[in-house]
């Protein structure tokens, strides 16, 4: 098996869910701070 | 396989700007304009009514005896604030809302910045975030100027002040003398004290509460951000000096022993040789590649083994077509490139092999000159110089510049060290007891020639670099196919790393500087290099642009001059040089980008799989490549 290769799953899972939520994290953190001044301009 | 991840770019894009947001924003909040005066409406009070409205706040110092003077007198005025203020001073505006004064937005970094509606937003949202309110009184009303700015005199103040016996009166509560004057008004008999507005603040939704929570932080801390962000570009700096450094020195140094070596030449060594090919759907390219080896003046055996790795466009029966003496093709199904070059090392007769992939054409000296180094026992492996050979385009002679400037210049800086990673898969040499050292080509990453480099200068042997023995490769005519070969190359190598990381421990040379030269300057290096090209863009977007260009535009000259000298210690032409600086724009930022997707599909786990470059096939028009029957016409994948 190569290198870093996850063999049952649970790295790839855990990193791809990681990457889900800081990924919409920040698309509703800019959402909301971009929309809310936007709003008010 | 899997796909690649990718849903992390977007965290990587947002966050880029979202830093940049921070930091821009920070900057702004730094600024201070000039207060401008906005004639407001005019506000009808009863006669000897006055209102008092401070401006200028609120302050840490001062804000706080104006309301003691009003909490002793019972008086309620009204506090004119910039948002930038606010947030500075947020004990102070709470005391100023808790003891019943009314709260007005001033601007938002000084009076007057809220005509535009996003200074106005943010004044509020730094309201929202103190108080959790926002205020409908934007601007002070028509005003009688106490004269606080000009004068001293407190009878003079006073007098100005009640020149109209009544009306809202502008004082200031950024000085010692706004406590004082309000003081005096206070004593003046006749007079009542009212607010300028009876309106009361607005409680503020929650996004607002958020973004004002937001704003205060980048004001606050984005000084902060500002110093990571220094000390990574620091960090970049003091590595990318280093690399040059090492480069003018180790390089200059290594060529001149390689001089003096020169004038007094060891006997010429000339081993029988076989070259091993593996080869999957290179139909196009196979003819020329063994032409080119068979065509070579080694002065003993040369055999060639050809590995088919399963391929399906007739790619081994192109090369049994050929005819030509010496020439073995094995088929096989595609089980891989390791297990192709296993097959042919095992197929191969003699002791010194040559490795090359199929799609590269060699000089006819180059495996005379290749084998060289082997005439030192010690020497388990020789890489050869590797060049672009379709580099007529921009993008070729990007990459041609990299070759030389990059990947040779760190060859020849590793060869000084005694610990070259990597042996490439276009063109280098093993001894065959070597490999077995090794254990044989490993399939355990997807760059098998730094894998097996690697292992094999674990296992005692010495590697050299031979830049005589020229060999020219096809480099991807696309930024796509670029990002694909990189992305395999920077995923293989730090697969190679991590698999001998306890090189780390160990007392041979690979560890000691190989892999700590591979995560200083292709991990780290270009990791923290996209922060230099961010703070750049600050620079030039937001802070100093002329010293942003001139830092810029030094550190690009000192590259282009790294750049220039590789060209010459390659033999090579300074003219594709103008190229370099273009680099900056869009290949730079390219090579991080594959690093930074290596590191994430690493994290993932993701089984990646060999991914093949869509050729051109120009390599007959490659500089010093004169082999018959080199492709001349545009191949396809």
């Amino acid at each position: 098996m190569q290198v870093f290769v996850d063999g049952n799953g649970g790295r790839r899972v855990a990193a791809g869910a990681v990457s889900l939520s800081v990924a919409c994290g920040l698309i509703v953190f800019a959402a909301v701070v971009a929309g809310t001044l936007l709003g008010a301009w | 396989m899997r796909r690649a991840p990718r849903l992390h770019w977007v965290s990587i894009l947002l966050g880029l700007v979202v830093l940049m947001g921070v930091v821009s924003f920070h900057a702004y909040t730094a600024i201070r304009p000039e207060p401008v005066r906005h004639a407001g409406e005019h506000r009808q009070l009863p006669e000897n009514t006055l209102a008092l409205a401070f401006h200028g706040g609120p302050d840490p110092k001062w804000t706080p005896r104006v309301l003691d003077v009003l909490k002793e007198t019972g008086i309620r005025a009204t506090f004119f604030v910039t948002g930038t203020q606010v947030t500075r001073n947020p004990e102070v505006t709470r005391r100023i809302a808790e003891e019943g004064h009314r709260i007005g937005i001033d601007g938002f970094r000084a009076e007057g910045d809220h005509v535009t509606g996003l200074n106005r937003a943010l004044a509020q949202a730094a309201l929202a975030d103190v108080l959790g309110a926002h205020t409908p009184l934007v601007g002070a009303p028509a005003e009688v100027d106490s004269g606080d700015r000009d004068h001293q005199d407190i009878g003079t103040l006073v007098r100005m002040s009640l020149r109209e016996r009544g009306g809202v009166v502008r004082l200031h509560d950024d000085g010692s003398i706004g406590a004082d004057i309000a003081r005096e008004l206070t004593r003046q008999p006749g007079y009542r004290f009212v607010a300028v507005t009876d309106e009361p603040l607005v409680t503020a939704s929650g996004t607002e509460r958020f973004t004002g929570a937001v704003t205060a932080w980048s004001q606050r801390n984005g000084g902060v951000v500002l110093v990571l962000f220094g000390t990574a570009i620091a960090i970049a700096a003091l590595l990318g000096l280093l690399r040059t450094a090492m480069q003018l020195g180790l390089a200059h140094t290594d060529r001149r022993l390689r001089r003096e070596s020169e004038a007094d030449p060891p006997p010429w060594f000339a081993p029988p040789v076989s070259v091993v090919v593996p080869a999957y759907n290179e139909a196009l390219n196979i003819a020329a590649t063994v032409r080119s080896i068979a065509a070579n003046d080694h002065l003993a055996d040369v055999e060639v083994v050809v590995v088919d790795d399963g391929s399906t466009d007739g790619t081994a029966d192109r090369a049994e077509e050929l005819g030509l003496p010496g020439v073995t093709v094995l088929r096989q199904d595609n089980q891989g490139k390791p297990a192709a070059l296993n097959a042919g090392i095992s197929r191969a007769r003699h002791d010194v092999l040559v490795l090359l992939d199929g799609d590269t054409i060699f000089e006819p000296d180059t495996i005379g000159q290749l084998v060289q180094p082997f005439a030192d026992s010690a020497v388990g492996a020789v890489s050869g110089n590797a060049k672009v050979g379709n580099r007529k385009g921009l993008l070729g002679r990007w990459q041609h510049l990299e070759y030389c400037a990059g990947s040779n210049l760190d060859r020849q800086i590793l060869h000084a060290l005694r610990c070259i990673p990597t042996v490439p898969g276009a063109v280098g040499a093993f001894r065959r007891a070597a490999i077995t050292d090794a254990g044989g080509v490993s399939d355990q990453t997807l760059a098998e020639d730094t894998d097996l480099t690697m292992a094999v200068t674990r296992a005692g042997w010495r590697v050299a670099y031979r830049p005589q023995a020229k060999a020219w490769t096809e480099a991807p005519s696309s930024l796509r196919g670029l990002f694909r070969q990189r992305y395999r190359w920077s995923y293989g190598t730090f697969q190679s790393m991590w698999k001998h990381r306890r090189a780390l421990v160990e007392s041979g040379p690979m560890g000691r500087f190989g892999l700590l030269y591979l995560l200083a300057f292709h991990l780290l290096l270009p990791l923290l290099a996209p922060v230099m090209d961010l703070y750049v863009l600050y620079g030039f977007l937001v802070a100093d642009a002329p010293l942003a260009f001139v830092v810029w535009t030094a550190f690009l000259l000192l590259q282009t001059a790294s750049a220039g000298y590789a060209l010459r210690l390659d033999g090579e032409s300074l003219k594709p040089l103008w190229a370099y600086p273009l680099q900056q724009l869009v290949y730079r930022q390219l090579t991080y980008a594959v690093v930074i997707q290596s590191v994430i599909t690493a994290a993932h786990g993701t089984q990646l799989r060999w991914m093949k470059v869509r050729r051109t096939g120009l390599l007959g028009s490659a500089p010093g490549c004169g082999v018959p029957g080199s492709p001349a016409v545009v191949l396809e994948e």
